[in-house]
């Protein structure tokens, strides 16, 4: 490992047990205290995936999607700005805990009736981040659950149905991730926000079906999770719009950009 | 080499040397074809490069082959089918060849003067390849082959076949050989598949004479050989079935009158992210990773991503793989077999859940 990986093992480290410990407005507190608006400002290629999967992966929340789309917009951080959501609608994250009508009820996003346009391929990334992290918390509760639960006098985890559906969610996930990890320009952040959420919502369906009866109920932690990919999906464009707009555009051209190359 | 720098002096020579394709559209033509574009390349050194010395090469990084391969099959120079057989059973040779045979043929097969096969399933052993029973026995210092292949694409143009026998039972009872497809007992029938094009053929092998020296590694060595080969096919080999894919998709692109944005954008996203993904995997082969089930993963991702795109073709161009001989009615019934070639979809996944996701026997 080098100096950089052990640096950022270690910030990974603290992120998460915050994380672990707090969330909403409390953990947006102490991801400042940590230094996350100066890691956004210094180094935001290695800051914002990192702390954005570890949301999705801890099942933690915090209103820092504005601080991203702020900051790309050059901009104060630390506020809120409207957000676009599916359907032309628009969203704002409040930094406090005053929570609203939002599926995801954790979450304190409301309905504004205006908003400006914004720069959002940075913030789509974040959002793909937090997506993919979300979509690898499911797959391991489903995976704890097909490992522990016996049926026909064995685990689950043994029948082949169920061990596809969990090899495919594996599959979106790190495809996903490979799009984020190549992401630089407009297009390739919105097609890497697009391969997130259909990721999550691949890991959603396959995850709550392993689950069986007790991925139902609120007592098992899959719903939180289920309903946050739904509004992380929605917001700054849902992959079904975000794939409509990435279509239009090679039209437009009349070719596939080959955003990446060796 | 820096490979931005290599790509730049590829793109510019093969600017000036012209490699199109001639009129003939047959298979025959499509080997005849790549073994033009192989040998102006070798002469030129291109195809050299990312090679070994010790078999002709020039050396370098293997990322600079995946850059060859990527402009002549994205300039339609060639077919990435038949190419692909290069990438694969080249590194073969050079890991379990003895050193002087490896110098000796390679350079045939780099240069487009050979091209080779892979004998690998059996009408008895596909997606359970170690069930082969093609019988390999000691003759003095030779040894006796007598069985049966099926699906050894281009045999019937090959010069050479990599070929797994049984020398004993088990997974560990599996030998390869190098074997000159000029042997006697060797028969060679191509099958008639759905999509009219011959390139997969059954192989008689009927007492057929090995000498003991074209044993590739020990005995026993051959299902390790087989396993080391699958990263091969999913790195550099996938790099140019990528950018071939991508040209398919710039025709449709062209082609569709009208088409839905939505369709378009779904293929779009299939391919960007196999391409996302397959770059992540030839940048860890160049950083001297060894490959293993995690490229899987690039084996769903691609198979998905090729049935999506002819699956969009056909959408968007109704009519034409129905009604009218195109390349699309070919190339959309050769799409239905990704899924099962190189080991099936449900191969794939079984080890996907068996490896990385660590589940425990099925």
């Amino acid at each position: 490992m080098t100096v950089d990986d052990q640096a950022r093992a270690l910030l990974a480290q603290a992120v998460r047990k915050t994380m672990d410990a707090v969330s909403g407005h409390p953990l947006d507190q102490a991801l400042v205290e940590l230094g996350w608006l100066d890691m956004l400002d210094e180094m935001p290629e290695i800051a914002t995936p990192l702390v954005f999967k570890l949301l999705g992966e801890t099942g933690a929340h915090a209103p820092l999607l504005n601080d991203v789309v702020l900051h790309a917009a050059g901009r104060p951080v630390g506020a809120t700005v409207p957000l676009p959501f599916a359907g032309g609608a628009w969203v704002v994250w409040e930094r406090g805990d005053n929570l609203g009508a939002t599926l995801d009820g954790e979450l304190p996003i409301h309905r504004v009736t205006v908003g400006a346009p914004v720069p959002l391929a940075a913030g789509r990334r974040a959002l793909g981040w937090w997506l993919a992290g979300t979509a690898r918390a499911m797959l391991a509760l489903a995976r704890s659950h097909a490992l522990d639960r016996v049926q026909f006098g064995r685990k689950v985890a043994s029948f082949q149905a169920v061990r596809h559906r969990l090899a495919e969610t594996l599959v979106g996930i790190e495809g996903a991730e490979a799009t984020l990890a190549a992401a630089a320009d407009e297009l390739g952040c919105l097609l890497a926000k697009a391969a997130a959420g259909q990721a999550a919502l691949t890991a959603a369906r396959h995850c709550q079906q392993v689950l069986g009866g007790i991925g139902f109920t609120a007592e098992h932690d899959l719903h939180r999770h289920v309903r946050r990919t739904l509004v992380l999906d929605a917001l700054l464009g849902s992959s079904r719009e975000l794939i409509r707009q990435a279509g239009a555009a090679v039209r437009a051209q009349g070719s596939a950009p080959r955003l990446v190359s060796l | 080499m820096a490979v931005a720098e290599f790509r730049t002096g590829l793109r510019a020579w093969l600017d000036r040397h012209d490699l199109t394709p001639g009129p003939d559209h047959t298979l025959e033509g499509h080997i005849a074809q790549l073994s033009r574009v192989h040998k102006a390349l070798y002469d030129a050194g291109w195809m050299r490069y990312g090679w070994p010395v010790e078999v002709g090469g020039l050396g370098g990084p293997p990322i600079l082959r995946a850059v060859v391969g990527e402009e002549v099959v994205g300039r339609n120079l060639a077919e990435p089918g038949p190419y692909s057989m290069v990438e694969v059973l080249a590194p073969t040779l050079i890991d379990y060849a003895p050193a002087r045979l490896a110098a000796e043929m390679v350079p045939r097969l780099l240069s487009g003067e050979e091209q080779w096969c892979q004998g690998f399933s059996e009408p008895g052993a596909g997606s359970d390849l170690a069930s082969l029973a093609t019988r390999a026995t000691p003759r003095g210092d030779d040894w006796a082959v007598n069985g049966q292949k099926v699906w050894t694409s281009f045999a019937q143009y090959s010069a050479r076949c990599v070929l797994l026998t049984r020398t004993s039972p088990g997974h560990n009872g599996i030998t390869a050989f190098f074997v000159d497809m000029d042997s006697p007992g060797i028969t060679v029938r191509p099958l008639r598949t759905m999509h009219g094009v011959d390139e997969f053929c059954e192989v008689y092998l009927d007492d057929v004479v090995v000498p003991g020296k074209r044993m590739l590694g020990r005995p026993g060595d051959g299902w390790r050989l087989a396993m080391d080969l699958l990263p091969h096919e999913r790195s550099t080999c996938f790099w140019q079935r990528i950018a071939y894919l991508y040209t398919r998709f710039d025709r449709l692109v062209a082609e569709a009158q009208n088409p839905d944005d939505s369709d378009l954008g779904a293929a779009y996203l299939a391919l960007h992210t196999l391409r996302c993904r397959s770059r992540a995997t030839q940048h860890r082969l160049a950083d001297g990773a060894r490959l293993g089930p995690e490229t899987s993963i690039d084996k769903v991702l691609l198979a998905t991503a090729e049935q999506h795109l002819y699956d969009t073709a056909r959408d968007l161009l109704p009519g034409t793989v129905e009604l009218d001989e195109s390349p699309w009615r070919t190339e959309f019934l050769y799409s239905r077999a990704a899924t099962i070639y190189g080991g099936t979809a449900e191969i794939q996944r079984n080890i996907i859940a068996r490896r990385l996701l660590d589940l425990g026997a099925g």
